[in-house]
């Protein structure tokens, strides 16, 4: 799946009538802006952004739902505008909209109706359902009416709908939203399934406000904020690039705590390290944050084995999803406030 | 196209909405009670004018025979001009139409899968009007009912074209559509379903009565009834028959034309589901 230079403006509404009969009206929303990028076959893509960031435009015009301006879309080869029919064929969307299904129908109904739309036959369709209904665990909501069903099944079922027709690629706008802490890990590991699965190589396109999902899930991540891809990398590469900085916390126990900080004071002058209790009976943390690759947290170890300490663990945690996505809003909000005050 | 692959989608909607309507099953029942009344209405009506019809008015010598198959007709061609705009203003406000031009279905089987429930429905209802006033108050019908049979499905696919263009309407303004309310009102006015369209033109003018000589509904209503009415035959009903194939050629490709128009620009505008 390829995306080219693709903007999105949405036109204001009879602009002309408007203009003629001299009526104010709100300036052309931007909401995509030449964005490029490459989803390889098999590959879980993510798309991360805060609230109207583009997101959703994004997704609806690899869908077809909405026309891009500029630029092209391309499933499979198919363009999204001249071939729309094709691309569709290929594309199964998974959205975030509750509006989407017939209220008074049961699940099963709704389904049958969406895969006979697919062009599937009355056996396909069945065997196909049954299927979806088990592995997204709706079996016991097969003849529940969509509208009595809770908001985490309505979204399981939404996905089940977009695999009707095993496409080649899935668009995932928030999979896990109103799940239960179980049926989201669940539905990753359905989703990782998908793209693993060598026969079907599912390409997966998915936008998500959980960051740590993202991170367990993608391969891929772009940061969209303003309708612009602010960055496109492995989540690890990400954080790397964001910062080199890692924390290290090494929890020990020792019998006098207070040679410790002797000692890490004579081996580092100025390095800040917090000393404290830790949650494990009788032992105690030290916490402190090293440039990635340095000798840090060797001589600290160094310094803990002289001093006669029991190390019982050493944990490293880089920057998260969320400070590189805090940092790119902080960014474009200095930007913004640089040009609306030039001089300052 | 693939043809069953088309019928497999069109009975798809069908089904659909069958099952819905089924969810509402008091309002079916209503509906018949309704027909019911309004053609005993319609009985008590035409006693008033037994014996005084003019002997211009060939089609109106019996007037209940008269109003029933006008009222047939006109909840079909209702139907015709009306079901797709109801359609797509219903999938907006459900927010169900994103996802049904998600499928890789193509305009013209949203166009008639959309309205063919409505079809079945106009079909039964209609029917319902004419039966009711053979079985219950002796009105008889003559005639060719292939050749009737006929001018129905030409009346309504014409006037189905028109629906098209009023859906189109309902896509990209969403509201308040002209379509509807001319042709809803101006066909049960001006197309002789009540009354006479001569009539027209010996009280109000020729102007006003050229007005009908618009409206694809007039040929279609004295098509039909100049067959199961007077009887005639093919020969004698050419002149209403060519008026709705020329109405058929124009409106056709233009309703389609513009109907694709409206989804681009829906598209364009990102208000698929918006109402």
């Amino acid at each position: 799946m390829s995306v080219d230079h693709i903007s999105k403006t949405y036109p204001v509404p009879f602009l002309r009538l408007k203009k003629a009969l001299k009526r104010k009206f709100k300036p052309p929303v931007e909401a995509v802006r030449d964005v490029s990028f490459e989803v390889r076959e098999g590959e879980i893509f993510g798309l991360i952004g805060p609230n109207g960031a583009g997101k959703t435009t994004l997704t609806k015009m690899i869908a077809t739902l909405i026309q891009p301006t500029e630029g092209n879309v391309s499933v499979k080869g198919f363009d999204s505008v001249r071939d729309d029919t094709a691309v569709r064929r290929n594309v199964g969307l998974a959205g975030a909209e509750e509006r989407s299904f017939y209220w008074r129908l049961n699940v099963e109904q709704n389904l049958l109706f969406f895969a006979r739309l697919h062009g599937l036959s009355g056996d396909q369709a069945t065997s196909r359902i049954t299927d979806l209904l088990q592995m997204l665990q709706l079996e016991d909501s097969a003849r529940k009416r969509f509208a009595e069903l809770s908001t985490g099944n309505k979204q399981r079922l939404s996905v089940a709908r977009a695999m009707l027709a095993d496409p080649p690629v899935l668009l995932l706008d928030e999979p896990t939203r109103s799940l239960d802490p179980l049926a989201a890990a669940r539905m990753r590991a359905t989703i990782k399934s998908l793209a693993q699965d060598e026969a079907k190589r599912v390409t997966v396109f998915l936008t998500s406000h959980n960051l740590a999902e993202v991170e367990e899930l993608c391969d891929r991540v772009a940061i969209i904020s303003k309708g612009e891809i602010k960055a496109l990398d492995a989540p690890r590469n990400l954080r790397a690039t964001h910062s080199d900085n890692e924390k290290v916390s090494i929890t020990f126990t020792v019998d006098d705590a207070g040679k410790i900080e002797a000692a890490l004071r004579e081996a580092f002058s100025a390095h800040p390290f917090t000393l404290g209790r830790s949650d494990v009976s009788d032992a105690w943390t030290l916490a402190f944050s090293r440039k990635t690759n340095d000798q840090t947290l060797d001589t600290v170890l160094r310094v803990l084995h002289t001093t006669a300490c029991l190390v019982k663990g050493v944990e490293c945690e880089r920057a998260t999803l969320l400070e590189v996505l805090e940092h790119y809003e902080q960014t474009e909000q200095e930007n913004e406030k640089q040009e609306e005050n030039p001089g300052k | 196209m693939n043809p069953l692959l088309f019928l497999r989608r069109v009975w798809a909607f069908v089904v659909r909405d069958w099952r819905l309507e089924l969810s509402y099953r008091m309002q079916f029942f209503l509906r018949v009670m309704s027909i019911l009344i309004l053609v005993t209405t319609f009985f008590f009506v035409s006693k008033i004018f037994v014996g005084f019809a003019d002997p211009r008015f060939t089609q109106w010598r019996d007037p209940l025979a008269a109003w029933l198959t006008g009222m047939a007709m006109l909840n079909y061609f209702m139907t015709g001009f009306s079901s797709l705009a109801n359609a797509i203003r219903q999938e907006q406000v459900q927010g169900t139409l994103e996802s049904v031009l998600m499928t890789p279905i193509s305009v013209p089987t949203v166009i008639v899968a959309s309205s063919a429930w409505d079809f079945v429905q106009a079909t039964l209802f209609s029917s319902l009007y004419l039966v009711f006033g053979w079985l219950f108050f002796n009105v008889h019908y003559q005639g060719n009912y292939l050749l009737a049979l006929a001018f129905l499905l030409l009346t309504t696919v014409v006037l189905s074209c028109l629906g098209i263009l009023s859906a189109s309407f309902a896509m990209v303004f969403k509201r308040g559509d002209p379509f509807g309310i001319f042709l809803g009102t101006g066909s049960a006015l001006f197309s002789g379903v009540f009354f006479p369209t001569q009539l027209i033109r010996d009280y109000a003018g020729n102007t006003v009565a050229s007005i009908s000589r618009v409206l694809p509904a007039t040929y279609g209503l004295d098509g039909i009834r100049r067959v199961l009415i007077e009887g005639q035959g093919l020969s004698q009903v050419r002149q209403p028959l060519i008026s709705l194939l020329v109405f058929l050629a124009v409106l056709l490709p233009l309703s389609l034309w513009v109907f694709n128009r409206a989804v681009r620009r829906a598209k364009r505008e990102g208000s698929l589901i918006q109402y």
